[in-house]
Formats: structure tokens, sequence, C-alpha cells
């Protein structure tokens, strides 16, 4: 379970691991927006091509970001090949009722493919390459102007940290509690709707009581520490914003005047 | 908003946890799947727990600690369904659901600070409004999702009933919610609510 907390995590020296989180975070996020802006196949090969040396740069070998894409291939599949079924015009190469095989169907479909692949990979790099921890602190960064409007930016920081540390805990404990109502013979997938819904109460009880527990020794223990929600906190990991963080903004920034460049001369022909 | 105390950060820390877990319970039962009309539905107790914790902790640490969630989950973590985390996760056609935890927690929250006492009658009330408006963003998100940015072509009525045999499981699973919140209702410590009075 200890793989859970670390998230997906893949140590590295790389470039893109030491970026500043706040930074990668936002150039992600920044990068997803613009990829709907692509048109034609200038637009598309441009992104695919910063999106393949971001992940050639991050030094995580190809296979671990395919891994990343396994479990949502077919979805990804099932919406291209609709895609491509239900488009019509250019030329049709094949037709049986309803559905058509068009030119403008498959570049369509090749299009759709692509920005989804780019949408896994671009964020598959960003937690590759950062630590959850890291990313949480840069949450709370990114959140502070939130303060303005009173909400509780600090307490929220908190909270996303106890919720880490106690995930695996947690997890155990599910464990646990269905091994002990396998003991006692509970039957799980059998009987009707109802009768399998009442099996579910023995494994939730159990589990809500015991984390409802948990929870309270927490707090106890942050009360017994002089815990105030209202004092201000240090932190013991601080986030360094350097030069390579501005860089790498000003290359999202060209990116994007890039694009709408070749947007441009894409529509001349 | 008020001081939150040691004791409402770390309830809505669990509700995290709990979330998370919810969202992943098939992975130790993967023959917890429900038969409806022919379509085995997986379970998730996603719902369940959003419901709870508005129920629990009242809409504005519901919807705090359903913030966290969905932040714990594009941070990294895995806490979605089936493992899943990152950005992508709300691109995708069940983003929606995900996105409305956060109304639910917090409708259910508010209806919850206005009927107390809390009845099993009331509750199974509270949790239907819970699940309604669960599936009412979550199938909207849905059918956008698919007729813009995913690029599927899909009429309205389609995607209901592609959803039907979830929703019919996650109103038995609200129920189950209300239920439970009985058992425990006087369990639960007073000053876990923000500013109930």
């Amino acid at each position: 379970m200890n793989k859970l907390i670390l998230g997906r995590y893949f140590p590295g020296e790389s470039w893109i691991h030491q970026l500043d989180p706040r930074g990668k975070l936002v150039a992600a996020i920044y990068f997803i927006g613009i990829l709907f802006f692509a048109e034609g196949w200038i637009g598309y090969l441009l992104l695919l091509g910063f999106t393949l040396l971001v992940m050639q740069m991050s030094g995580v070998s190809l296979k671990i970001y395919l891994r990343g894409v396994r479990p949502l291939i077919w979805l990804i599949l099932f919406t291209v090949t609709l895609q491509v079924l239900f488009t019509a015009g250019g030329t049709i190469y094949f037709d049986w009722g309803p559905f058509t095989v068009s030119s403008y169907g498959l570049i369509n479909g090749v299009f759709i493919f692509l920005r989804f692949v780019m949408i896994i990979f671009i964020s598959t790099v960003v937690t590759l390459t950062t630590k959850p921890i890291d990313l949480t602190d840069a949450i709370h960064a990114l959140l502070r102007p939130l303060r303005v409007v009173k909400v509780p930016v600090e307490d929220f920081a908190l909270m996303l940290s106890i919720a880490l540390r106690f995930i695996p805990n947690l997890l155990d404990e599910t464990q646990k509690v269905m091994d002990a109502q396998r003991a006692r013979g509970t039957t799980f997938g059998e009987g009707t709707l109802i009768q399998q819904m009442k099996t579910l109460v023995p494994i939730v009880l159990p589990l809500f009581v015991g984390s409802l527990k948990r929870a309270e020794d927490m707090a106890d223990v942050m009360e017994v520490r002089g815990y105030q929600s209202d004092k201000p906190r240090s932190s013991f990991r601080q986030l360094t914003w350097t030069r390579y963080d501005t860089v790498s903004i000003i290359i999202m920034l060209l990116l994007t005047a890039m694009l709408m460049l070749v947007n441009r001369i894409g529509a001349y022909y | 908003m008020g001081k939150i105390s040691a004791l409402q950060l770390s309830y809505g820390a669990i509700f995290v946890c709990l979330m998370a877990i919810g969202a992943n319970i098939v992975i130790w039962f993967p023959f917890l799947a429900i038969p409806i009309g022919g379509v085995s539905v997986p379970l998730s107790l996603q719902t369940f727990f959003a419901i709870l914790a508005g129920l629990m902790l009242g809409k504005k640490l519901g919807l705090l600690s359903m913030t966290a969630y969905l932040l714990t989950g594009l941070a990294g973590v895995p806490v979605f369904a089936q493992m899943q985390a990152g950005l992508f996760v709300l691109f995708d056609y069940t983003g929606g659901f995900l996105l409305s935890f956060l109304v639910v927690a917090y409708v259910t929250g508010w209806l919850s600070e206005r009927l107390i006492p809390f009845t099993l009658s009331k509750g199974f009330f509270i949790a239907t409004v819970g699940v309604l408006v669960n599936y009412l963003i979550g199938v909207h998100y849905m059918f956008i999702a698919m007729n813009t940015w995913l690029g599927l072509t899909i009429s309205y009525s389609t995607t209901w009933i592609s959803m039907t045999p979830f929703f019919i499981k996650d109103i038995f699973v609200a129920l189950i919610a209300a239920v439970l919140m009985c058992k425990i209702v006087n369990r639960i410590p007073k000053q876990i609510r923000l500013n109930t009075h």
C-alpha cells in the first residue's frame, strides 16, 4: 500500500523533476487548455512534438507512460471508432447503412485520438515527476489568493496532508474488516439486490466507526500539541521558484504563439 | 467561515480517505457487482460517502472535505475509481460525477441542518435528493462532454438510459447511508458542524 501514498511518482533527477510543482501544475493545465485550440495537421504535430519532447526530458521510459494509457485505451478506441463511423464528408471509402468511413471522419478520428493521448501523457508527466506531497503544497500555494474571499486555505492544506497520511492506514483497515467478516461467514455477491445491500452494512459500519475513532484520536493529538487554526504556520518543505520555472512558463507562452501562427497559416490551405 | 477545530479538520480528512475507499471497494470485492436488468453494475460507494459527508459534517465542512478529495486525486494520488488520478479524470465523461460530489455534500448538508432532529424518513429523503443531484449534474456533464470535447454524438435520452442501472444501484446505496446515519447519529460529536446555529 506504500505504492499508493507515493501515487505514481517516479524518482528522478531530470530537468522536469526539478521544476517547481506550482509552475508544473499551472503549465500542465494550460497545455491541456490550448490543446483544444489546435486546428489541422501542423498544429497537432507541433503539440505532439512538444509532448514527446517533455516526456523524453522527464527521463521516464515510454513504457511507464504507456502503462498509464492502458486502462483508458478502450474508451479512446471506442470514441475514435464512433467518430470515424458517424462523421461524413470528403471522400467516402466505405458505406454501410448508417456507417460511413470517410476521409473527413478518419482525419477527425486521428485528431481526437491525438488529443486524448496528449492529455493523458501531459498529466502523467506531472504525476510521474512530482511527489503528491509537493503537489498538495503547490495546490496550497495556488489557492492562497482565495484567502481574500475567506476560504480557509491553510486548514484546507492541512486537511489534504492528513488525508494523505491516513489513506494507507484506512486501506489496511478495510482489508481487516473484510477478512473479519469473511471469517464470520458473510457471503457476498449472492441473493437479491436487497440482500446484497444488507451485506454491505457489516463492512461499512465497522469501517466507518473505526475511522471516526481515528479522526478523534488525531484531533486529540493536535489539541495536545497546541494546534490553532488561525495562527500563522510554517512549513518543513519550502517551494522555491527558480529561473528555470520562469523559462518553462515562457516556453508555454511561446508554444501558444506558435500554435496561433500555425493555425493562421493552416487557414490558407 | 469560523475557526476550524482540529476535530473538524480530521473528520474532513477522514472523509477524503473514505471516498477513496468507497470508489475502489471493488478491488477487495471483485464480485460485489450488482445485477440490475441483466447488467452487472460494479459497486461504488462514492455517492454513499458523499451523502454521509453532508449528513455528518454539514454543508460547509462537507463541501470542504469533498473539495479536498478532488484535489488529492488531481494531485496524483490514485483515489478515484479504478485507482485513477490526475487531471485527465475531470475531462473524462464521468468527470461530472466527481464534480457533483461537491454539490451533493453541500445540498445534503444544507438539508440535514434544516431537518433536525434526524429521523430515518428524513434520512431517506435527504439521501434521495443527494443521489438526484449527483445524477443530474453527472449525466448532464457526460452529455455535454461527449457532444463537445470528446466529439461523440449521443442523444440526450441515450445518456440517461445508459446510466439507469447505476442510478438504481445508487438509490439503494443511498438508503443504506440513511440507515447507517440513524445508527450512529448519537455518536457524532456535537461540535463537528461549522456554524450550524
